[in-house]
């Protein structure tokens, strides 16, 4: 620490809360450690411990922010905080400029609360020290990630989150599933991140450095099939830690982690780690048309598969998790779409933050309220039980359909409008985010409708109840961030967010020319399709006046496609683990065994039997030893006469 | 025949020749010495202690003279003995060799009392031939110390009480005589196409345009024959294992050390010396002679089952790499393997002192590879010699003196443009490593034998395994004065 | 001198052993641990002492030894060897507190071990070939003792398989070293030296064939596919702590051969081999990492792990690139530590349960959390995750590798993943789900004696992946000079 004690702060900043910006991970990394040494001792307090830690990161954060804010433009931009050196020529920097700034509020913020919300979720479990280390140590590496003013730095929090999530997922590691879905997810990752390493070395190769003021500032003199690989190498880790096609497979699985951990992990930062990389690598993705193209079409097509995909699922988490990877989707449109996209794109990973940690932490108060059962066609009428999380999960869930005014009708309607106006490949984006739009306001009111409004359908003998303050109270400020959230960005001009943001991300943007349709008119169309689909899921399952199950049965076929993902699983499964697996036995066997090993040990085995095959010659008689000499002598007496003549 | 006829040189009226005392004192030393003590144990049968004193006396006194005329450089006899670098070198070996085989025999005389008294004479007498064939600088005189030493050795050989021993004496007689009378006649051949005898003259003759090359190279075929024979290289080598194997443990040994030595200093010294001129004709096949040499005597060894007639396998190989030394035909060469001969003198006795000392109880021998089936676990200071042994007859460093052998022979095949010798010689050098490591699996990886052989103390053997073992690590820690001497060894007169 | 005192010092510790009574058996192993740390503590001076930024050798020291074949013992340090001095050293003291409860024979296998240390960092320091050559194949004994008798079932055959294999690549390297020398010696005074050879002008022929010799002896060292077979046997069948030894300091034997000498004393044959020894660098790193996925035995497993390990830094090495070259020597030190950390925890979980098969283990997490723990660490430096060791000397050498190649790199990448894959799911099947096997309900979770094995390793697993900087800087010169060697030739040959 002593090292980052003397980093002295870049030009231009006056030495103030900014200096003090390696607090931001070095706080929730002392957490860590400290519940991985003496959490026995610790018991109940380590949570607190925790939670702490990242509060008190959170408050360096605001502190910094608000120091940020009081600084002049140019400045504002490269707030940079210098580390000592690493590797390669990079050094342990921190950039705190108002993209990585807003970024680190959210994790920080989310964090505390879903921390706090922990405290109570996790009470009974005896692991729960190292449950706090690993939270911890996963804000450490997600503000790493954030803050980093290097790829490779940046590389280092990305891996960091990787691992935690792997962690955490297998935090019940001897609970069926659990295993196998942290393999999956970092074994995921990791091809995904060989991308980000590939991208590493081509930078490294093309401007000798890999930090970002050098790589971006040279970014447009690149030419564009180098630019092309660079940005597509990096989106291949994008769509690994964010779970676009095609590696979005493991988030779904991921979901048997506790609930907090898929609320802050699988749904509000990690996962967006992806569209922040975009955000942040603009410059090369601006020298990359195809792959920006790219970016928006996988953007789109995710969104709509995890929609569609929502509509077959029965268990809470599933159906939230696959709502995030739509969500998700959402947000690389925007950020696919360049300087014009991009401020919605990150303005609706802020809004989508506070409203899916509130759907995932409300689903966990569902689940703490039932038995740890998840199975939305177990539960029904569980309005009255839990009056709180029903009242807060509500906000959460029109902010994600978009109804006006709640945080996410801005920010997605900010994303599709931008979409509309890019054109081309856009237009493309904005129907079927349109389209997706209404899917995803009919999965989340089946999902809204049979978990608290019509009969209850919970086995006997369970009592539903509302939870303890320590997980309402997280619920009831992520449900009010998730109302009125949307104040940040009200509008893609003037917005407060947007005129933050301006800097770094829409530098280059062309001025907004007079919009071909109103953007009013967008917005009242997607509106107006959420609101039918919200009507139709309703007398599907809220009014009860339909026999839902008796439904699944009569589209039973179409159903199960959609409850099997489509058998994508299936089809990843025989390629990589079957054949794989079957090619390391072949390999393994045949020819490490039996071809090299084999012929190493051939050679000893021939020289031997070529020896007892010699043998008979040492017969022991005079008369064979005798023909011996005779015969060498006639061999050397001609061979040494008949040298001698020629 | 005709042939021989027309070459035929007019006879001169031989004059004798002065006699050069100094010169030969050591051998006389030894004679003499040999002598005594066979009169001894012609009369006092039991006395052999008195006959090992005496021997170890004898030695030690012609050891003194050879020390007296080490600065010595001249050809006496009218060129018939030739006391240069070769001769002194090839005297340290003979009676190092001889003073360690003496004590493996008064071990073993202590231990049976049936073993006969005469071996300490006759290895002194055998020793007189050896050291006189290592300086004969004339074929005649070289074919009667060959005579000399062999009938020692016949005799010696069928000296142990055990079936195999007659049998293999009497192989090694009817071999002797035969392969003696290819050199008899290669002798004759070149005289017949030279003239001489002597060792001088037929290096002129060599270099004499006029000379009949077709009977000249036909003689030193058969000198080949001759001297392979005593070497014991491919494929005049079967008597090898048989006489190994049937001889007691001490004449083995004495043996392998001894007719090597001797054997190699005379082949040296015709070939690389006298027959020098002739290199480019007899240099292809005694190279393959080398090449068969080493390959055989590897992979012949790998399927032994028996340490006596391993290590006979293990001593014609290495008669392989030494001829390596010799085909060189160089100065280097020559010394490479004069040290060859040093080195391997105490790692090959050394060997077989830890074979003595673990296999000999009641006169028999038990030498089969079973009954050595975790020796060095239970000798753990014989066991390790044992392997010290091995691993430096593998040439295996850490510097040992076997690897230096190895090591300067080939250099010398490299430096005389014989690298794809040299490569085989590699090849065949890990394939032994592949049976001495057999010896040491079997003494120390496997689990002891049932009947686990019964050892007597053995001061005797003691300490010429201590010499033994001394001198191989000592040898391999500083060979620079040896080298030294060596390459002393490299100009030879005549 | 305190190089030379460095070296020693294990050695003259082994001797003093065996002067220790056999049944004081912690006597002995307080003996070999306090010699240990003596050395430790040696090298640690060595490093204070050593000039950061300086490229060439220092803290060297000379002597003849054979000087009329200009052979001598020279040793010195530059920023490639220190390392790789310093993690000798390490390990070493680490291994005999891993081996405290070695079975049997505690006193010889501390003495082995001590003999080791000698010859390995004899042979990271020596600046003579001959004096290399020498130590390099001194290592072979102890390592052939350790495997042999103190390890599994097939000990033997695996033991011997290792001896023959290696000894017969050193060989095939003496046969370049005499090739070298036969040109020295045309060239002037005969020398060894490792400059003198480097500076030796050699025909770009005869350096093609040099490199062959040199290859064959570091490719079946290191190992380098499809060279390797010997050594999942070795590692597997070795007692643990010995696997300690040849998998963490003597594998780096091979990848230090190719930097120091075929690289620098050959750079036109090393540039010529460049596309055979990359192919067989990128095609070990993938076939051993898929062969991992099939392993059923975890010391197995990890042994293939580091087959794959090894290619990168070979990949390292032939990139030529300042890169390359930095990050092979950092891996170097890296997997020595990383590996090394994986066979001690193997042997702890056979201690406890006699068995290294992954289908017998399985839910140990609940049961020795702390040893899994440990586990996961080292296994994901392994696997190369950022802020351990492991990722520091993985991306080094893959930049360097894709400056040089972009094609082998990012073929490389592919092992980084497949890495993860049968890393984690070994841990998996090892460590997560229910406990499977009643037996392990109630194993131990780490002693304070293991955890003083362990820690020191964790300790630098996690500090130099984030602090590689003072390792890097030691040895950016050195690898500096060796990029430009091969430069210069790239330069003059079209």
């Amino acid at each position: 620490m002593t090292v980052l004690a003397q980093a002295a702060p870049a030009t231009g900043i006056t030495p103030g809360a900014t200096s003090l910006l390696w607090l931001l991970p070095a706080l929730p990394l002392a957490g860590f450690a400290v519940n991985l040494l003496l959490g026995r001792r610790l018991r109940a307090l380590s949570g607190w411990i925790a939670t702490l830690a990242v509060a008190a990161s959170f408050a360096i954060c605001v502190a910094a922010l608000a120091e940020l804010l009081s600084l002049d433009g140019p400045e504002r931009g490269r707030v940079v905080l210098r580390g000592w050196a690493w590797f390669a020529g990079v050094s342990f920097d921190l950039r705190f400029d108002q993209l990585s700034a807003t970024v680190a509020m959210v994790v920080t913020g989310v964090g505390t609360l879903i921390h706090l919300y922990s405290i109570g979720y996790m009470a009974r479990e005896e692991r729960r020290p190292t449950y706090f280390a690993w939270l911890n140590l996963f804000v450490a590496s997600m503000l790493v990630l954030v803050l980093a003013q290097n790829f490779l730095v940046m590389f280092l929090g990305w891996e960091g989150v990787g691992l935690c999530s792997y962690l955490l997922i297998g935090f019940w590691f001897d609970r069926p599933d659990v295993p196998a879905a942290a393999k999956k997810a970092f074994v995921v990752n990791r091809i995904g991140d060989a991308g980000f390493v590939v991208a590493m070395l081509l930078i490294y190769a093309e401007f000798g450095s890999l930090d970002f003021t050098e790589v971006f500032g040279r970014a447009a003199g690149v030419g564009s099939a180098t630019a092309t690989a660079i940005a597509l190498l990096l989106f291949l880790a994008c769509a690994g830690k964010s779970a676009q096609i095609p590696l979005y497979v493991w988030l779904p699985d991921a979901m048997v982690g506790p609930t907090p951990v898929s609320a802050l992990i699988h749904a509000a930062t990690m996962v967006t780690a992806g569209v922040y990389l975009v955000a942040r690598a603009q410059p090369l993705f601006e020298a990359a048309p195809a792959a920006a193209t790219t970016v928006v079409l996988i953007g789109a097509a995710t969104a709509l598969l995890g929609a569609l995909l929502a509509i077959g699922q029965d268990d809470t988490k599933r159906i939230l998790a696959y709502s995030t990877i739509s969500q998700l989707g959402y947000m690389f449109i925007g950020v696919g779409l360049g300087p014009v996209g991009a401020v919605a794109g990150i303005f609706h990973l802020v809004t989508h933050a506070s409203f899916k940690a509130q759907l995932f932490l409300g689903a966990g108060s569902v689940m703490h309220a039932n038995e740890d059962d998840t199975d939305i066609t177990r539960f029904g009428g569980l309005r009255r039980a839990m009056p709180v999380t029903w009242a807060t999960m509500g906000l959460a869930w029109l902010a994600i359909i978009g109804i006006p005014p709640l945080a996410g009708f801005w920010s997605k309607d900010q994303i599709l409008a931008a979409a509309f106006e890019h054109g081309g490949a856009g237009v493309l984006a904005w129907a079927v985010g349109v389209l997706t739009a209404g899917l995803t306001a009919f999965y989340m009111s089946r999902m809204f409708f049979l978990t608290f409004h019509g009969r209850p359908r919970w086995p006997q003998g369970r009592h539903p109840h509302e939870s303890p303050p320590l997980m309402t109270v997280p619920l009831v400020v992520l449900a009010l961030l998730a109302a009125f959230g949307g104040l940040l960005g009200l509008s893609a001009e003037r917005g407060a967010l947007q005129r933050f943001l301006a800097p770094v991300l829409s530098a280059g943007a062309p001025p907004a020319g007079e919009p071909v349709v109103s953007e009013a008119l967008l917005a009242t169309l997607t509106v107006l399709i959420s609101v039918l689909a919200v009507a139709w899921a309703w007398f599907l399952y809220g009014s009860g006046r339909v026999d839902w199950l008796a439904l699944r049965e009569r589209y039973a076929a179409a159903r199960r496609v959609l409850v099997n993902k489509l058998y994508v699983d299936e089809l990843y499964e025989f390629f990589t683990v079957t054949l794989g697996r079957a090619l390391a036995a072949f390999l393994a066997v045949n020819v490490d065994q039996r071809a090299i090993d084999g012929g190493v040990n051939s050679v000893a085995t021939g020289l031997l039997a070529g020896a007892e095959r010699g043998r008979w010659v040492q017969s022991g008689l005079v008369r064979t030893y005798a023909v011996g000499v005779l015969g060498g002598a006639a061999v050397l007496v001609a061979v040494l006469v008949v040298g001698s003549i020629r | 025949m005709h042939v021989l006829a027309q070459s035929a040189p007019t006879p001169q009226p031989i004059e004798a020749p002065p006699i050069a005392w100094r010169a030969i004192a050591p051998e006389l030393a030894l004679l003499v010495a040999g002598v005594v003590v066979i009169l001894l144990v012609a009369f006092w049968p039991r006395r052999r202690s008195a006959a090992a004193v005496l021997t170890l006396a004898g030695l030690a006194v012609a050891a003194g003279l050879t020390a007296w005329n080490w600065d010595l450089e001249e050809v006496g006899f009218g060129g018939a003995f030739a006391a240069d670098g070769i001769t002194r070198y090839a005297r340290v070996v003979l009676l190092a060799a001889g003073a360690l085989a003496t004590l493996m025999a008064w071990h073993q005389a202590r231990a049976d009392r049936g073993a006969p008294p005469e071996t300490f004479g006759l290895m002194l007498l055998a020793l007189v031939g050896m050291s006189l064939l290592a300086a004969a600088s004339d074929l005649l005189v070289a074919f009667v110390a060959l005579e000399v030493l062999s009938l020692g050795l016949y005799v010696l050989a069928g000296g142990a009480r055990r079936p195999g021993a007659l049998e293999a004496s009497m192989k090694y007689f009817l071999l002797g005589a035969f392969s003696s009378a290819f050199l008899l006649y290669g002798i004759a051949l070149v005289y017949g196409s030279t003239g001489t005898t002597g060792l001088r003259g037929v290096a002129d003759a060599v270099r004499d345009a006029g000379t009949d090359q077709t009977l000249l190279l036909a003689g030193v075929a058969l000198l080949a024959v001759g001297f392979c024979f005593k070497v014991a290289a491919v494929p005049f080598h079967m008597w090898t294992p048989d006489v190994y194997q049937g001889a007691p443990l001490p004449v083995t040994a004495f043996m392998a050390a001894g007719t090597k030595t001797a054997g190699f200093a005379v082949f040296l010294r015709v070939f690389a010396g006298a027959l020098g001129g002739l290199v480019t004709s007899w240099r292809p096949v005694l190279a393959a002679v080398a090449v068969v040499t080493m390959v055989a005597g590897a992979l012949f060894a790998l399927v032994q089952t028996d340490l006596k007639r391993l290590l006979a396998y293990s001593s014609i190989a290495h008669a392989g790499f030494l001829l390596i030394g010799l085909v060189a035909a160089t100065p280097e060469g020559v010394s490479a393997a004069m040290f060859y001969l040093l080195a391997y003198a105490f790692m090959v006795m050394g060997a077989f002192m830890v074979v003595q000392y673990g296999s000999t109880a009641g006169g028999v021998e038990r030498t089969s590879l079973d009954d050595w089936r975790g020796f060095g676990r239970r000798h753990p200071v014989a066991g390790a010699l044992l392997a010290l042994f091995l691993f430096s007859l593998a040439g295996v460093p850490p510097a040992l003196s076997g690897f230096w052998a190895k090591y300067f022979v080939f250099q010398a095949g490299v430096d005389a443009g014989l690298t794809w010798l040299v490569v085989i010689g590699v090849l065949a050098s890990a394939v032994a490593a592949f049976f001495y490591l057999r010896v040491v699996v079997v003494t120390y990886l496997e689990e002891p034998a049932p009947a686990a052989a019964g050892v007597s103390p053995a001061p005797l053997l003691g300490v010429a395994l201590a010499l033994a073992g001394l001198l191989t690590v000592a040898i391999g820690l500083a060979p620079q004065v040896l080298v030294t001497a060596a390459q002393a060894a490299g100009r030879i007169l005549a | 001198m305190l190089l030379t005192a460095t070296i020693f010092t294990p050695l003259a510790g082994a001797l003093v052993l065996l002067a220790v009574p056999r049944r004081a058996a912690n006597l002995a192993r307080l003996v070999a641990l306090a010699v240990s740390l003596v050395t430790l503590g040696l090298a640690v001076a060595l490093a204070a002492a050593f000039q950061t930024g300086r490229a060439g050798f220092q803290l060297g020291w000379t002597a003849d030894w054979v000087a009329s074949l200009g052979i001598r013992y020279r040793v010195g340090l530059d920023g490639i060897s220190l390392p790789l001095l310093l993690l000798t050293a390490l390990l070493t003291p680490l291994a005999l507190l891993g081996a405290w409860r070695v079975p049997q024979r505690p006193r010889a296998y501390a003495a082995l071990v001590l003999a080791l240390e000698t010859a390995l960092l004899g042979v990271f320091s020596a600046l003579d070939l001959f004096l290399f050559y020498i130590f390099w194949e001194a290592v072979l004994i102890p390592a052939y003792f350790l495997i042999g008798l103190w390890g599994g079932e097939r000990r033997v055959y695996a033991a011997v398989k290792f001896f023959l294999y290696t000894l017969l690549g050193g060989l095939l390297m003496l046969v370049s070293i005499l090739g070298l020398y036969y040109l020295q010696h045309r060239a002037g005074d005969p020398s060894f030296d490792f400059e003198v050879l480097r500076d030796l002008a050699k025909s770009d022929n005869a350096e093609r064939w040099l490199f062959a010799g040199f290859f064959a002896a570091f490719a079946i060292k290191t190992p380098l596919f499809p060279f390797h077979t010997w050594l999942p046997d070795a590692y597997t069948e070795a007692h643990p702590t010995t696997t300690v030894l040849l998998a963490g300091v003597m594998s780096k034997m091979g990848v230090y051969g190719f930097i120091r000498y075929t690289v620098q004393l050959l750079p036109e044959g090393a540039r010529a081999a460049e596309p055979v020894v990359l192919t067989l660098a990128v095609t070990g790193i993938l076939y051993a990492a898929l062969v991992a996925v099939a392993q059923r035995d975890f010391k197995r497993l990890v042994a293939y792990s580091s087959v794959s390990h090894m290619g990168f830094m070979v990949l390292g090495t032939f990139a030529f690139t300042v890169q390359g070259i930095q990050g092979g020597v950092f891996s170097m030190v890296a997997h020595g530590l990383v590996i090394g950390g994986l066979f001690f925890l193997t042997g702890m979980l056979a201690e406890r349960t006699a068995t290294s098969r992954i289908a017998d283990y399985g839910g140990l997490q609940r049961v020795v959390p702390r040893l899994g723990g440990v586990l996961l660490v080292l296994l994901l430096a392994s696997a190369a995750l950022p802020g351990l060791v492991g990722f520091v000397g993985e991306f080094l050498v893959l930049l360097g590798a894709f400056l040089n190649n972009r094609l082998t790199a990012v073929l490389a990448v592919g092992g980084v993943v497949l890495a993860a894959v049968y890393l984690l799911w070994a841990y998996q099947r090892m460590f997560h789900g229910e406990v499977t096997s009643e037996r392990n309900r109630a194993l131990a979770d780490l002693t304070p004696r293991e955890w003083a094995v362990l820690l020191p390793i964790l300790a630098l697993v996690v500090a130099l992946g984030i602090f590689p900087g003072p390792l890097l800087d030691r040895v950016e010169p050195a690898a500096r000079q060796v990029a430009e060697r091969v430069a210069t030739v790239q330069a003059t040959t079209p």
